[in-house]
């Protein structure tokens, strides 16, 4: 357990510097694309090794260089600011059970919160959906803030094997390949959300099944692009 | 904890500035957050005597450290700018009626307007409703401002003991044990509110139950990480 977190650069270290960097940036994007508000967070593993980078007790607009933590699974202190966030299980529990998964969001998006408490699910009306299943993500139907591991390995359990987790009464947990992806994958959640309330509204819509999801898989993806556009939406609101 | 006393400081006082920059601070939040409009008011409890400070009849995004005013709970000036709100009631009332409450917000929020002309309850579908009961907030069913003290003890009565009462046709009334809280309350409120719109067109949702909402309101709470959040926002 610990040989592996031997490797764990040092907080200060220039080798964490740019992932620092694009963890503010993505938090600063989801606040400005008005997914998160006073809440949420978003964590990014180091390369290799059991750890984590988050936000310390912030909010994720406010987010800066002096307010990031870095946690080991078990929840242990490794350097940066002393005020873990008090959900940091999300992060761990759902690092430790998926090495695919190199980073987490975990947000209260009004759209998540909202398909979390209805029982039609929340299903993919469009090709920016196509990292979900047909029948919509999985909702955890616990309450109570994630506060302990216990709690994390639930939600890690709900979330299984797939992009995205609802979680009832509260939000959502999205994770991707790269803090890039799981940040994409954040707005395109809460994008499908608001389509299929919209739709919804108008009677049954024609949602996009497995194959037909398939298809849009199949064709190639621009993962840079988003990124970039949502960078420079945050990067105008920062300097008017 | 200040003791009691019988006079209220001077408006001008140094002791009050805090506060008042405080009660500034909040009604420029609720402007921006778009929960008031060109009415709505906050008041703040002056610590130990009987008395409140409040806005003297500006929008609440307007206001200005000389647009302010001190009243005691009958409604006499005790300093500030010489133009009460029309419904000082509101917060004179509720503040004697509730020991508890040092913070009244009143707006005409859309979310609480709404949900005071319908069957059907504004109840806690997100954790963010954790304040409120399970059924929801009382509505107020007195029509017309709360010009006198009859109609705000009526307004109390219907409040109780509860954070929230809704306002028919008019919108609410929000209390707290800080500035803070009940600014945070009444973002909150109007959060649920249209998530609680959003959610009936889908059918009714699963709300949280008593029980439920005593699991949240365990967990840690992060009383000052909303303001700080809507402060931040006021500047950009």
């Amino acid at each position: 357990m610990d040989s592996i977190n031997s490797n764990v650069p040092a907080f200060d270290s220039i080798q964490l510097k740019e992932l620092k960097q694009k963890l503010i940036d993505g938090c600063h994007i989801l606040d400005r694309e008005g997914i998160t508000d006073g809440y949420g967070h978003v964590s990014v593993r180091i390369r290799g090794t059991d750890a984590f980078l988050t936000l310390a007790g912030v909010s994720p607009g406010r987010a800066t260089l002096d307010r990031l933590v870095l946690l080991d699974f078990d929840g242990r202190y490794l350097g940066g600011e002393k005020s873990p966030p008090y959900e940091w299980p999300i992060h761990a529990c759902i690092m430790r059970s998926r090495p695919d998964v190199m980073s987490v969001c975990h947000t209260h998006s009004k759209w998540s919160s909202l398909f979390s408490v209805l029982k039609g699910g929340l299903r993919p009306v469009h090709m920016y959906a196509r990292f979900l299943p047909p029948k919509g993500p999985p909702i955890y139907p616990e309450v109570g803030l994630i506060g302990t591991v216990e709690r994390g390995e639930a939600l890690a359990k709900a979330l299984k094997d797939s992009a995205a987790v609802l979680m009832r009464a509260h939000g959502d947990a999205v994770v991707g390949a790269s803090l890039e992806e799981a940040i994409l994958r954040t707005i395109r959640l809460a994008f499908i959300g608001e389509l299929a309330h919209m739709a919804v509204a108008h009677g049954e819509p024609h949602y996009l099944t497995e194959d037909e999801l398939a298809v849009f898989s199949a064709d190639p993806a621009f993962p840079a692009r988003p990124w970039e556009y949502y960078l420079s939406r945050a990067h105008e609101r920062r300097s008017p | 904890m200040a003791a009691n006393r019988a006079t209220a400081p001077a408006f001008d006082s140094s002791e009050l500035k805090e506060l008042k920059e405080k009660l500034m601070t909040a009604c420029h939040i609720l402007d921006h957050e778009g929960v008031t409009d060109g009415y709505g008011h906050v008041s703040v409890r002056v610590p130990g005597v009987e008395a409140f400070i409040t806005i003297a009849n500006v929008s609440p995004g307007y206001v200005t450290p000389d647009r302010l005013i001190m009243q005691d709970f009958d409604g006499n000036y005790l300093g500030g700018a010489k133009t009460p709100p029309n419904e000082w009631p509101i917060h004179a009332c509720i503040l004697k009626a509730r020991r508890d409450v040092e913070s009244v917000a009143h707006t005409h929020s859309k979310w609480s307007t709404i949900f005071s002309v319908l069957p059907i309850k504004l109840k806690p579908m997100h954790h963010y409703g954790k304040f409120l009961s399970a059924d929801g907030p009382p509505v107020y069913q007195g029509i017309g401002l709360v010009r006198t003290v009859e109609r705000g003890n009526e307004l109390a009565a219907s409040l109780g003991d509860g954070p929230v009462v809704l306002m028919r046709a008019h919108g609410d009334a929000v209390v707290g044990a800080s500035i803070e809280q009940v600014i945070e309350r009444t973002t909150r409120l109007a959060m649920l509110g249209e998530w609680n719109h959003l959610a009936l067109l889908h059918g009714e949702p699963k709300y949280l139950t008593a029980e439920e909402l005593e699991v949240y309101n365990a967990d840690q709470r992060f009383p000052m990480r909303g303001w700080e959040y809507y402060v931040s926002r006021l500047k950009g």
